[in-house]
């Protein structure tokens, strides 16, 4: 069974990007989100594999996500796709179990390394 | 009559590439003051550039306030000027921040100074992302120390026709400061940043 895989983000354009990036090679159902909170219903209402999450969004941003993944302990990769590129942040993410940090707008030879690493791909 | 108004796709797409300068341009201002910025979603609006005046005139209505320009000159047409614009109060708590003498510097060097850290990181990020290169005209202070600023502002806006308002709150660890960015852009420069948007789209 395919993989099903989360796209979040406020933007429509970010999520198009981030379809368009992912590798040919990545075989996966793709739903989309378009903030945090609906994020999170996807996540608690079905399986899904890997989020790739923005965190700058209105009604429940991305750490606040990543917050709720922890608590609630779903099994889930998330890989953060975020502006917010400061170093604090991203130890942030990564400190909440985030497993990479990808910089806007997406390097698609860095996503493809990082979904290689851990074994999407 | 050519049609300067933006598609939903076209606005989306603007407002995605402005969060992701704000990204940019919030790094840089972190790094600076050594500090963490707390980034929220900048509220973007378009509007007719002789609107802009009254749109301010409630929120800075008797307050001194701060208001600084800077022209930008990029490739293909696109041109425009920014304005920075926040209450004077608030120039004091950054200029601390950035470790300012109150006596050893002017008010207008400082002001240009703040204006420059928050605006031209800003423009570097978006021009970056249209693929272009932005050059500065040098900043100006237009106005300080002045509750009459809204008429000053009619002035500067009447030479354009759109105005692209983001609103942003630059939250810091240790206090929160909002401003006002203005970029003020001419009609065929709308249409050529239309253009570029439409291209940044057709690629994805």
């Amino acid at each position: 069974m395919a993989l099903t895989a989360l796209i979040c983000d406020d933007s429509l354009l970010a999520r198009n990007q981030m379809k368009k990036s992912l590798p040919a090679e990545f075989d996966a159902a793709i739903v989309t989100a378009t903030n945090g909170l609906e994020a999170l219903t996807v996540l608690r209402s079905q399986e899904v594999g890997v989020v790739f999450l923005d965190l700058t969004m209105p009604e429940l941003d991305g750490v606040g996500v990543l917050e709720a993944i922890k608590a609630e302990k779903m099994d889930v990769f998330v890989i953060v796709v975020s502006a917010d590129i400061q170093p604090e942040m991203q130890k942030r993410v990564m400190d909440l179990g985030a497993l990479a940090f990808i910089q806007k707008p997406v390097n698609t030879d860095k996503l493809s390394a990082v979904m290689r690493q851990y074994g999407l791909i | 009559m050519t049609d300067l108004s933006f598609t939903e796709e076209q606005r989306d797409c603007l407002q995605e590439l402005i969060n992701v300068a704000m990204g940019l341009a919030s790094d840089k201002l972190a790094r600076f003051l050594n500090t963490f910025v707390h980034l929220q979603v900048p509220a973007i609006g378009l509007v007719n550039a002789a609107e802009i005046p009254e749109q301010f005139r409630g929120q800075y209505q008797g307050l001194h306030s701060s208001m600084i320009s800077l022209g930008f000159f990029g490739d293909g047409g696109l041109r425009g000027e920014t304005i920075l614009l926040y209450q004077l109060e608030n120039a004091g708590k950054i200029a601390a921040l950035l470790g300012y003498d109150d006596d050893a510097t002017s008010e207008a060097e400082m002001l240009t100074d703040i204006s420059s850290i928050l605006t031209t990181t800003f423009l570097n990020g978006l021009a970056e992302q249209l693929d272009n290169s932005f050059s500065y005209a040098a900043p100006r202070v237009i106005s300080s120390r002045d509750n009459d600023f809204i008429s000053k502002l009619e002035q500067t806006a009447f030479h354009w026709q759109l105005a692209l308002k983001v609103d942003i709150r630059y939250e810091l660890t240790d206090y929160s400061f909002d401003c006002n960015m203005i970029l003020l852009i001419p009609g065929e420069a709308v249409l050529k940043l239309k253009t570029i948007l439409d291209n940044v789209l057709a690629d994805f």
